[in-house]
Protein backbone atom coordinates (compact mmCIF):
# COMPACT_ATOMS: atom_id res chain seq x y z
CA UNK A 1 0.00 0.00 0.00
CA UNK A 2 2.77 2.58 0.86
CA UNK A 3 4.74 1.74 -1.95
CA UNK A 4 2.59 2.40 -5.10
CA UNK A 5 3.19 5.51 -7.05
CA UNK A 6 -0.36 6.63 -8.09
CA UNK A 7 -2.84 7.38 -5.29
CA UNK A 8 -5.46 5.45 -6.40
CA UNK A 9 -4.32 1.90 -6.47
CA UNK A 10 -2.51 2.87 -2.83
CA UNK A 11 -6.83 4.05 -1.94
CA UNK A 12 -7.94 0.33 -3.49
CA UNK A 13 -5.79 -1.36 -1.20
CA UNK A 14 -6.40 0.09 1.73
CA UNK A 15 -9.75 -0.86 0.84
CA UNK A 16 -8.89 -4.23 0.67
CA UNK A 17 -7.00 -4.20 4.02
CA UNK A 18 -9.94 -2.63 5.76
CA UNK A 19 -12.18 -5.09 4.87
CA UNK A 20 -9.54 -7.72 5.95
CA UNK A 21 -8.98 -6.01 9.01
CA UNK A 22 -13.32 -5.86 8.95
CA UNK A 23 -13.43 -9.50 8.90
CA UNK A 24 -11.00 -10.03 11.84
CA UNK A 25 -13.43 -7.67 14.01
CA UNK A 26 -15.85 -10.55 12.69
CA UNK A 27 -13.25 -13.15 13.86
CA UNK A 28 -13.05 -11.69 17.41
CA UNK A 29 -16.44 -11.21 18.07
CA UNK A 30 -17.49 -7.51 17.47
CA UNK A 31 -19.95 -7.51 15.09
CA UNK A 32 -21.14 -3.97 15.32
CA UNK A 33 -17.77 -3.07 14.52
CA UNK A 34 -17.50 -5.36 11.47
CA UNK A 35 -20.49 -3.46 10.38
CA UNK A 36 -19.64 -0.24 10.93
CA UNK A 37 -15.88 -1.09 9.74
CA UNK A 38 -17.42 -1.77 6.23
CA UNK A 39 -20.35 0.56 5.86
CA UNK A 40 -18.47 3.97 7.73
CA UNK A 41 -14.65 3.22 6.64
CA UNK A 42 -14.59 0.80 3.45
CA UNK A 43 -18.06 2.38 2.27
CA UNK A 44 -17.73 6.27 3.09
CA UNK A 45 -14.33 7.24 4.09
CA UNK A 46 -12.07 5.55 1.39
CA UNK A 47 -14.79 6.15 -1.05
CA UNK A 48 -14.84 9.74 -0.67
CA UNK A 49 -11.13 9.39 -0.64
CA UNK A 50 -11.49 7.38 -4.38
CA UNK A 51 -14.12 10.42 -5.07
CA UNK A 52 -11.46 13.40 -4.19
CA UNK A 53 -8.75 11.05 -5.91
CA UNK A 54 -10.91 11.24 -9.42
CA UNK A 55 -11.94 14.58 -8.95
CA UNK A 56 -8.28 16.09 -8.77
CA UNK A 57 -7.52 14.81 -12.37
CA UNK A 58 -4.08 13.99 -11.12
CA UNK A 59 -1.56 13.86 -14.18
CA UNK A 60 1.85 12.75 -13.96
CA UNK A 61 3.36 15.92 -13.66
CA UNK A 62 2.05 16.84 -9.99
CA UNK A 63 2.74 13.66 -8.59
CA UNK A 64 6.04 13.98 -6.33
CA UNK A 65 9.27 12.99 -7.67
CA UNK A 66 10.72 10.10 -6.09
CA UNK A 67 13.29 8.90 -6.81
CA UNK A 68 14.69 6.76 -3.77
CA UNK A 69 11.42 5.31 -2.55
CA UNK A 70 12.56 1.86 -2.76
CA UNK A 71 16.04 2.94 -0.48
CA UNK A 72 14.13 5.23 1.86
CA UNK A 73 10.97 2.46 2.76
CA UNK A 74 13.95 0.03 3.26
CA UNK A 75 15.75 2.31 5.65
CA UNK A 76 12.85 3.09 7.20
CA UNK A 77 12.12 -0.27 8.25
CA UNK A 78 15.66 -1.13 9.62
CA UNK A 79 14.49 2.23 11.76
CA UNK A 80 11.56 1.36 13.22
CA UNK A 81 11.85 -2.67 13.05
CA UNK A 82 13.75 -2.69 16.78
CA UNK A 83 10.44 -0.96 18.42
CA UNK A 84 8.88 -3.42 16.06
CA UNK A 85 10.24 -6.48 17.65
CA UNK A 86 10.97 -5.45 20.97
CA UNK A 87 6.98 -4.50 20.95
CA UNK A 88 6.05 -7.96 19.61
CA UNK A 89 8.95 -9.78 22.02
CA UNK A 90 7.28 -8.36 24.77
CA UNK A 91 3.25 -8.85 23.60
CA UNK A 92 4.29 -12.97 23.22
CA UNK A 93 5.47 -12.99 27.45
CA UNK A 94 1.78 -12.45 27.92
CA UNK A 95 -0.46 -15.85 28.02
CA UNK A 96 -3.65 -15.61 26.32
CA UNK A 97 -6.38 -17.09 25.92
CA UNK A 98 -7.53 -18.91 22.66
CA UNK A 99 -10.06 -17.94 21.01
CA UNK A 100 -13.68 -18.30 22.13
CA UNK A 101 -16.49 -18.16 20.02
CA UNK A 102 -19.60 -17.52 21.61
CA UNK A 103 -22.46 -15.06 22.20
CA UNK A 104 -20.25 -12.00 23.06
CA UNK A 105 -20.27 -8.09 21.61
CA UNK A 106 -24.03 -8.81 20.22
CA UNK A 107 -25.39 -5.03 19.11
CA UNK A 108 -27.58 -4.94 21.27
CA UNK A 109 -24.83 -5.29 23.92
CA UNK A 110 -22.77 -2.51 22.24
CA UNK A 111 -25.48 -0.15 22.15
CA UNK A 112 -26.46 -0.56 25.98
CA UNK A 113 -22.91 -0.05 26.60
CA UNK A 114 -22.42 3.17 24.62
CA UNK A 115 -26.18 4.95 25.71
CA UNK A 116 -25.16 4.33 29.82
CA UNK A 117 -21.36 4.53 30.23
CA UNK A 118 -20.19 6.06 27.37
CA UNK A 119 -23.42 8.87 26.81
CA UNK A 120 -20.90 12.31 27.32
CA UNK A 121 -17.84 10.91 25.10
CA UNK A 122 -21.20 10.11 22.63
CA UNK A 123 -22.30 13.34 22.54
CA UNK A 124 -19.01 15.03 22.10
CA UNK A 125 -18.30 12.95 19.28
CA UNK A 126 -21.41 14.74 17.46
CA UNK A 127 -20.15 18.35 18.83
CA UNK A 128 -16.87 17.20 16.65
CA UNK A 129 -18.49 16.41 13.90
CA UNK A 130 -20.68 19.30 13.83
CA UNK A 131 -17.04 21.39 14.02
CA UNK A 132 -16.04 19.41 11.53
CA UNK A 133 -18.66 20.17 9.18
CA UNK A 134 -18.31 23.57 9.24
CA UNK A 135 -14.84 23.42 8.75
CA UNK A 136 -15.04 22.24 5.90
CA UNK A 137 -17.83 24.34 4.75
CA UNK A 138 -15.69 27.52 5.77
CA UNK A 139 -12.56 26.21 3.94
CA UNK A 140 -14.41 24.81 0.98
CA UNK A 141 -16.34 28.89 0.46
CA UNK A 142 -13.02 30.21 0.91
CA UNK A 143 -12.03 28.84 -1.92
CA UNK A 144 -14.75 29.73 -4.24
CA UNK A 145 -14.42 33.82 -3.37
CA UNK A 146 -10.71 33.32 -4.34
CA UNK A 147 -11.39 31.93 -7.56
CA UNK B 1 -3.80 -22.48 17.32
CA UNK B 2 -4.86 -18.81 16.86
CA UNK B 3 -4.90 -16.51 20.04
CA UNK B 4 -5.22 -13.56 20.83
CA UNK B 5 -1.84 -12.13 21.04
CA UNK B 6 -1.86 -13.65 16.99
CA UNK B 7 -3.97 -10.22 16.98
CA UNK B 8 -1.81 -8.20 18.92
CA UNK B 9 1.17 -9.00 16.53
CA UNK B 10 -1.01 -7.96 13.40
CA UNK B 11 -1.58 -4.84 14.87
CA UNK B 12 1.88 -3.69 15.90
CA UNK B 13 3.13 -5.18 12.17
CA UNK B 14 0.11 -2.28 10.56
CA UNK B 15 1.23 0.26 13.04
CA UNK B 16 4.79 -0.33 12.23
CA UNK B 17 4.08 -0.12 8.27
CA UNK B 18 2.15 3.06 8.78
CA UNK B 19 4.96 4.75 10.16
CA UNK B 20 7.29 3.74 7.64
CA UNK B 21 4.39 5.05 5.08
CA UNK B 22 4.01 8.19 6.80
CA UNK B 23 7.92 8.97 7.10
CA UNK B 24 9.12 7.69 3.82
CA UNK B 25 6.70 9.02 1.16
CA UNK B 26 6.05 12.46 -0.06
CA UNK B 27 2.55 12.33 -1.56
CA UNK B 28 0.03 13.28 0.83
CA UNK B 29 -2.08 11.10 0.08
CA UNK B 30 -0.26 8.10 0.82
CA UNK B 31 0.79 9.84 4.18
CA UNK B 32 -2.55 10.62 4.90
CA UNK B 33 -3.98 6.71 4.10
CA UNK B 34 -0.92 5.55 6.56
CA UNK B 35 -2.54 7.60 9.43
CA UNK B 36 -5.57 5.48 8.03
CA UNK B 37 -3.47 2.33 8.21
CA UNK B 38 -2.77 3.48 11.80
CA UNK B 39 -5.46 4.23 13.23
CA UNK B 40 -7.18 0.88 12.15
CA UNK B 41 -4.24 -0.88 13.83
CA UNK B 42 -5.14 0.43 16.95
CA UNK B 43 -8.80 -0.35 16.05
CA UNK B 44 -7.89 -3.94 16.17
CA UNK B 45 -5.84 -3.95 18.85
CA UNK B 46 -8.49 -2.14 21.40
CA UNK B 47 -10.79 -4.97 19.89
CA UNK B 48 -8.50 -8.22 20.71
CA UNK B 49 -8.66 -6.64 24.73
CA UNK B 50 -12.10 -6.52 24.33
CA UNK B 51 -12.00 -9.95 23.65
CA UNK B 52 -9.90 -11.03 25.78
CA UNK B 53 -11.01 -9.42 28.81
CA UNK B 54 -14.55 -9.99 27.90
CA UNK B 55 -15.63 -6.59 28.10
CA UNK B 56 -17.10 -3.92 26.12
CA UNK B 57 -15.53 -0.71 26.51
CA UNK B 58 -12.92 -1.28 24.21
CA UNK B 59 -14.67 -1.89 21.49
CA UNK B 60 -17.14 1.21 22.26
CA UNK B 61 -13.46 3.20 22.48
CA UNK B 62 -13.33 1.47 18.76
CA UNK B 63 -16.49 3.16 17.80
CA UNK B 64 -15.44 6.65 18.64
CA UNK B 65 -11.74 6.52 17.07
CA UNK B 66 -14.08 5.18 13.56
CA UNK B 67 -16.14 8.74 14.53
CA UNK B 68 -12.94 10.80 14.74
CA UNK B 69 -11.41 9.36 11.67
CA UNK B 70 -14.28 10.51 9.79
CA UNK B 71 -14.44 13.98 11.17
CA UNK B 72 -10.76 13.51 10.00
CA UNK B 73 -10.74 12.08 6.66
CA UNK B 74 -13.54 15.00 5.58
CA UNK B 75 -11.41 18.08 6.68
CA UNK B 76 -8.23 16.18 5.47
CA UNK B 77 -9.95 15.84 1.80
CA UNK B 78 -10.90 19.98 1.88
CA UNK B 79 -7.45 20.85 2.67
CA UNK B 80 -5.70 18.63 0.03
CA UNK B 81 -8.25 19.75 -2.65
CA UNK B 82 -7.46 23.42 -1.16
CA UNK B 83 -3.33 22.52 -1.42
CA UNK B 84 -4.30 20.64 -4.92
CA UNK B 85 -5.85 24.12 -6.53
CA UNK B 86 -2.89 26.42 -5.24
CA UNK B 87 -0.11 24.35 -5.91
CA UNK B 88 -0.74 22.22 -8.57
CA UNK B 89 1.14 19.83 -6.83
CA UNK B 90 0.69 16.39 -4.70
CA UNK B 91 4.16 16.57 -3.03
CA UNK B 92 5.06 17.72 0.89
CA UNK B 93 8.21 19.14 0.06
CA UNK B 94 5.78 21.98 -1.82
CA UNK B 95 4.34 23.32 1.34
CA UNK B 96 7.06 25.18 3.05
CA UNK B 97 4.91 28.29 4.11
CA UNK B 98 5.78 27.46 7.84
CA UNK B 99 9.28 27.14 7.04
CA UNK B 100 11.84 29.68 8.18
CA UNK B 101 13.43 32.33 5.78
CA UNK B 102 17.40 32.15 5.17
CA UNK B 103 17.36 36.28 5.57
CA UNK B 104 16.00 38.25 8.37
CA UNK B 105 16.20 41.89 6.77
CA UNK B 106 13.33 43.00 8.68
CA UNK B 107 13.74 41.99 11.78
Amino acid sequence: MIYFKQPINSALSLIVTLLSIAGLFALLGGSFLFLVQIIIYAGAVVTLFLFIIMFLNIKEESLPHEPYKARWILLMSLLISPFTLFLISAVNNIKFASLHLKDFGSIKAVGMELYTNWVLPFEMISILLLIALVGVVILAKRETNRD
Amino acid sequence: MIDVGHFFILGILLFSIGIVGMISRRNIFVMYMSVELMLNAINLILVALSHHYEDLNAQVMAIMIIAIAAAEASIFLALFVMLFKNARSLDANFFTLLKQEKHHDEL
